[in-house]
């Protein structure tokens, strides 16, 4: 009896460390996994910032170089004195997509907090009329927002052009969606305390709501930004000059310009235009990745 | 009577309310509605540049449409892209995210960044690259084909290739927003429910398959849900990669909008394929509701 006791006792002490040694390997074996997922993923971005600094003659090389032996700025040099205002593009950019932030987090933030903390009739149908736009193409709308931008001549201004540009996202009902959950979170007694101090509608969501919002709207300005950044199509449809692109759309054309007045392009240009336009958003997505993450997982992750 | 003297006091009452949402609520109406609405009603006439000049057919540009082997071949490769890339980026985003959950914080914040740069850099920026990657003579993917004895393949020119190429380009950048998820959604697996597993006997991919997945359900409808909506409006890698080409062999719904309204001028017709764009997100959407409802974790 003792005797089989300990057998099962030793073959599973056995079946423990030949898991624990299991285990350990595929751990190794995942990290390597990782690790060559990474590298794959990240391929084109080296190439592309490594393609900034060849010839293109180089460019064209067979067997291509993977670590560029004679780096040269001449692209980045014809990037920056050829024929497009580059540093244009990327006013153009921050001006749209920071104008988009400004009125997203006003309208969200107002709207939301009405929706979350306001009793009034119609409020749930009201509420689910917006909600129910927030899965639709974007495209379909913008047809008939772009015959209105044309129709009022909007691109004729700077700002105007800037307005345009932002005009299908101020409607967002993602962030009034955000807004609206992170209010119903804040408990009323707080909000009736100050009501009861004399506090005016006003000063109860200008005083303590917003300042209790702020992470959420860090969060939603952060994703907004981005969104607006790579609205390209919009973009495009709505600059009528070269001086009106944003810097993706000012990327694709330089990459769709054929060179030296051939069929080919200039693949090393066209990889300092990427590089450079990729910079911006990078450098951003660093600066506030924690932001980027809380604004992806918001809503999605129950609990 | 009472009920309506209830009610017009609750408005009364309820009057800041309104006022907080009326200026989302305009801008809402202003430019998201009446868009919608008008583009519903433009698909019921025939228009060109001059929007005055537009005439009414009912739904001839609708029958039209589905005679039309362009619009029929878009809009199978817009489905065809969607059967590919979701169930793709779903898989490739949950096997990075189980490996990348037992790793270190440092370790961690480093992968997730790598997988979601490429979408922070945009397929505008990417597919940039990739026109070059993919070119037949010098591009690198070949280059690297040509080591395991590949012929040199023409990637953007050629009928199921160029298909195959935007699929690629499109996985590199969609994935980072799924790893984020699934991984904040294994964060919140409770340790004792693991712990439970353990006790129990259950080997590492048995925890993987039999409580960590079942439990990341509600996280896996979330990102088919919102994956399907973006592929389906899946465009710029086409317009910077292949024009759609060869004969729309790679072309999207999305993409033909943007030809037929921004290049072609035809606004009427392109508003009729956008609406059939959106019975087709709206049933989508609706399915995936319902399935969501059903998992209510």
């Amino acid at each position: 009896m003792s005797n089989q006791q300990s057998a099962t006792k030793h073959r599973a002490l056995d079946f423990e460390t030949y898991n624990q040694l299991m285990s350990k390997f595929a751990g190794w074996m995942g990290l390597l996994f990782l690790i060559i997922a990474a590298v794959t993923f990240l391929m084109p971005m080296y190439w592309m910032i490594t393609g900034s600094f060849k010839l293109q003659t180089v460019t064209m090389a067979v067997p291509p170089e993977f670590i560029p032996t004679n780096p040269t700025l001449e692209n980045w040099t014809r990037l920056f004195d050829g024929p497009w205002p580059v540093w244009r593009w990327v006013v153009n950019s921050i001006a749209v997509s920071l104008l988009t932030v400004v009125l997203v987090l006003a309208i969200s933030s107002l709207t939301g907090y009405g929706f979350g903390k306001k009793k009034f009739p119609g409020s749930n149908t009201l509420f689910f009329i917006l909600l129910s736009t927030m899965f639709l193409p974007s495209q379909v709308m913008l047809i008939p927002l772009f015959l209105m931008v044309r129709a009022m001549h909007l691109t004729d201004t700077t700002l105007g052009t800037y307005f345009a540009m932002a005009l299908p996202m101020i409607s967002s009902p993602f962030g009034v969606f955000l807004i609206k959950q992170f209010c119903s979170t804040i408990p009323d007694e707080l909000l009736d305390a100050a009501r009861i101090d004399g506090a005016s509608e006003w000063r109860v969501f200008t005083d303590i709501v917003v300042p209790l919002l702020k992470p959420s709207l860090a969060a939603l300005s952060i994703f907004t930004f981005n969104q607006a950044w790579n609205f390209f199509m919009w973009h495009m449809i709505v600059a009528t000059d070269k001086t009106q692109y944003t810097i993706p759309v000012g990327v694709s054309y330089i990459a769709r310009t054929p060179a030296f007045g051939k069929a080919i392009t200039d693949i090393g240009l066209s990889m300092a235009g990427g590089t450079f336009g990729a910079f911006f958003m990078i450098v951003f997505f660093i600066a506030f990745q924690q932001y980027f993450i809380r604004g992806i997982t918001f809503g999605a992750v129950k609990g | 009577m009472t009920k309506l003297k209830t009610l017009a006091y609750e408005i009364r009452k309820g009057w800041t309310g309104y006022l907080f949402i009326a200026p989302g609520y305009i801008a809402f109406i202003a430019f998201m509605l009446i868009p919608l609405l008008f583009a519903i009603g433009l698909s019921f006439y025939q228009s060109s540049f001059d929007i005055s000049a537009r005439k009414f057919v009912g739904f001839a540009q609708y029958a039209q449409l589905f005679n039309d082997p362009v619009f029929i071949k878009t809009l199978f490769n817009t489905i065809k892209y969607t059967l590919v890339i979701v169930p793709a980026t779903v898989i490739i985003s949950m096997l990075l995210a189980l490996l990348i959950d037992p790793l270190g914080m440092r370790a961690q914040s480093f992968f997730r960044g790598a997988f979601y740069i490429p979408g922070v850099a945009g397929g505008v920026v990417l597919s940039v690259v990739w026109l070059w990657i993919f070119n037949p003579t010098y591009g690198l993917l070949n280059f690297i084909l040509g080591i395991f004895g590949i012929e040199p393949q023409t990637w953007l020119a050629t009928n199921p290739l160029s298909f195959w190429a935007v699929c690629i380009v499109v996985l590199t950048f969609t994935v980072g927003q799924p790893i984020i998820l699934f991984l904040a959604g294994l964060a919140s697996i409770p340790q004792d429910i693991m712990d439970a597993a353990t006790v129990d006997g259950a080997n590492g991919l048995q925890k993987t398959f039999f409580v960590r997945m079942p439990l990341l359900r509600p996280v896996i409808l979330f990102v088919l849900a919102t994956q399907t909506i973006q592929v389906f409006q899946l465009w710029e890698v086409i317009y910077m990669l292949t024009n759609g080409g060869p004969f729309n062999t790679s072309n999207s719904l999305v993409f033909l909008i943007f030809q037929t309204a921004f290049m072609n001028a035809k606004y009427g017709k392109a508003s009729a394929i956008g609406v059939v764009l959106l019975i087709i997100i709206l049933f989508f959407t609706f399915i995936q509701l319902r399935l969501w409802r059903d998992t209510d974790v």
